[in-house]
């Protein structure tokens, strides 16, 4: 009888008279019912995939036949390998390319679409979301074809106005810089968004203020606004410093690492051990890479409250 | 005077940004717009368009080529389980570490978020050994369970549910509704407008995940779109010399134009949920 009306839906008028002790131990047991599914799936395939990578990166596994223990070779071979270093630089230079260009241009483009005497605010926002949403693989596609050499439609813009050609793709001075345009248009809508959400947080008040005083915009942009959003700024290199070290479906569709591996990037480079079976060495390589990561996290976080 | 200088930054400010939406555009536009181009002419002219030329010529010939329907149907498939997976379970599991207490619960958050900042890629060699393992190469299961409930999402909607008041929850306790009741009942409906951000988040990982799929599902009949999206790509790497590198170019760009639609009209559809979901989670974040 009490049960019944224990489980009776939200919204009945009729008092409850449950025994207090079922209704607790319910809601203690409750929980675990919630998070067991999460639980699962991620013991299942985060937390053990992991601690095996930890395992296998001690060996020489080739993926079938008999594993031996290594040690640390799998480390010393990568640190002492120059390909390895050359494909962290890769990363750190697209890391260069784009991080700077796109903090100044999403920081200016977020101020703007702040300002609400901007019009027509909805729809720039939606529009410099459009290549967030089109899907990686089909838009890397599109830059093979727009920046080919001898086709390409970028090409006949700069023949039209007089330019020479430029091999976009096919020269390892500029296939970074092609590969860095592609990342910076894709995710910079993004990271605008982020930026726009840090500037909504600002009290209005505060603008009001240096107003009355007499500020110029300029002087407000540099003194206040860019302070005030130097956690939402940092938290967008810290998204982007994670991203640009994973990156491997821009090179792996548009360049494959080429030319003269110019664009075989951190996450890439850990992806050819797969395709050559050498998961011992990929698994080290994995670890590094963790390491390398969280240390770049690690430091911009420092950065951030050391300036608090 | 302070009047003409406003209407010259406003005048100047959307310039600015005219300029930068074109920019934005262009690449989808023009992919677009050459896809309805006889082949040739998309190399031959890249920039003209001659609105009488129009042709499905492209069209035709990739459906014919390429698996695309299969990629579709394959993504779809997947699409609704993961995504219904993550979109169920995350808010559960989120709602049970916002508003109870247990044991362990900080330690198990914090593995949460640390896997957040790990780089996805690094999970790849062990998950395809375990996929190996466990016989589940080429099959929908390893598509759709790892990563089914991303720890993001888990991240956003106990950040949300944080929020709503507990004197809600008490007051359905009270009224007799078990904790299932609570969450179904009260917590869901008031965090409609982030689940639909999350939905719209989901669906576009989902639908562009490409590292997973390509490692775990090569095969011609597993494979989803943004695979066979990019097994073209390496034709024309292939084709470059030959003749065919037009005919390619435009099955290609064909292909390309078809990806692009689906989850362009959801995100227009829903893009202020989409918007406002991500306004509303990081200014707490």
């Amino acid at each position: 009888m009490t049960t019944a009306v224990a489980t009776r839906p939200a919204g009945r008028v009729s008092p409850s008279r449950r025994r207090p002790h079922t209704a607790s131990s319910r809601r203690r047991l409750a929980p675990y019912a919630f998070v067991f599914p999460f639980v699962a799936l991620f013991v299942a395939f985060s937390v053990y995939p992991m601690l095996f990578t930890l395992q296998l990166s001690f060996t020489d596994w080739r993926g079938s036949g008999a594993a031996h223990w290594v040690g640390l070779g799998n480390y010393t071979y990568l640190l002492q390998n120059p390909a390895f270093w050359s494909s962290l630089g890769n990363s750190a230079a697209m890391w260069a390319l784009i991080v700077p260009v796109q903090m100044v241009l999403a920081l200016a483009i977020a101020v703007l679409l702040d300002n609400a005497k901007t019009r027509m605010r909805s729809f720039y926002r939606v529009a410099f979301l459009v290549p967030f949403v089109t899907p990686l693989v089909a838009v890397a596609q599109i830059w093979v074809v727009v920046f080919d050499q001898k086709y390409g439609a970028v090409n006949s813009v700069l023949n039209a106005v007089g330019l020479p050609d430029v091999g976009w793709l096919v020269t390892s001075q500029w296939a970074k810089p092609t590969l860095a345009l592609l990342f910076l248009w894709k995710t910079t809508g993004f990271i605008v968004i982020i930026l726009l959400s840090g500037l909504q947080a600002i009290d209005p008040a505060v603008y009001e203020a240096s107003s009355i005083d007499g500020a110029s915009r300029l002087r407000q942009l540099r003194s206040m606004t860019i302070p005030l959003v130097r956690r939402t700024l940092l938290f967008s290199v810290v998204l982007q410093t994670l991203a640009i070290f994973q990156m491997f479906a821009e090179p792996f569709v548009v360049t494959q690492g080429g030319p003269y591996s110019s664009t075989t990037t951190a996450g890439l480079y850990l992806y050819n051990h797969i395709t050559r079976a050498d998961l011992g060495t990929g698994a080290a390589n994995s670890f590094l890479l963790v390491i390398i990561v969280t240390v770049l996290s690690l430091g911009f976080v420092r950065l951030l409250r050391s300036e608090d | 005077m302070t009047r003409t200088r406003l209407t010259l930054t406003s005048v100047v400010t959307q310039v600015f940004l005219v300029l930068l939406t074109l920019l934005f555009l262009a690449p989808v536009v023009w992919a677009f717009l050459s896809a309805f181009k006889p082949a040739n002419q998309i190399i031959s002219d890249p920039l003209g368009f001659d609105p009488s030329q129009i042709t499905l010529d492209n069209f035709e010939r990739m459906f014919q080529d390429v698996p695309i329907v299969r990629g579709f149907v394959n993504t779809g498939i997947v699409l609704v389980l993961k995504g219904g997976l993550t979109l169920f379970f995350a808010p559960l599991a989120a709602y049970g570490f916002a508003k109870y207490e247990f044991p362990f619960k900080d330690l198990l958050f914090g593995t949460v978020l640390i896997t957040l900042m790990l780089p996805t890629i690094v999970l790849i060699i062990p998950l395809l050994l375990e996929m190996k393992e466990l016989g589940w190469v080429n099959t929908y299961q390893a598509l759709i369970l790892p990563g089914a409930i991303d720890a993001f999402a888990i991240f956003w909607m106990r950040q949300v549910i944080a929020a709503v008041p507990d004197e809600l929850l008490d007051a359905a306790r009270v009224d007799g509704c078990s904790e299932f009741g609570i969450f179904a009942r009260i917590v869901l409906p008031v965090i409609k407008p982030a689940l639909a951000g999350l939905a719209v988040l989901t669906v576009m990982n989902i639908y562009n995940d490409f590292v997973w799929p390509v490692v775990i599902a090569s095969s011609e009949r597993m494979s989803t779109l943004q695979v066979v999206l990019s097994s073209l790509a390496q034709n024309i790497t292939g084709n470059r010399i030959g003749a065919d590198y037009a005919t390619v170019t435009g099955e290609l760009l064909a292909a390309a134009s078809i990806a692009l639609v689906p989850l362009l009209l959801i995100f227009i559809v829903l893009q202020k949920h989409f918007i406002n979901g991500i306004l509303a989670g990081s200014v707490k974040g």
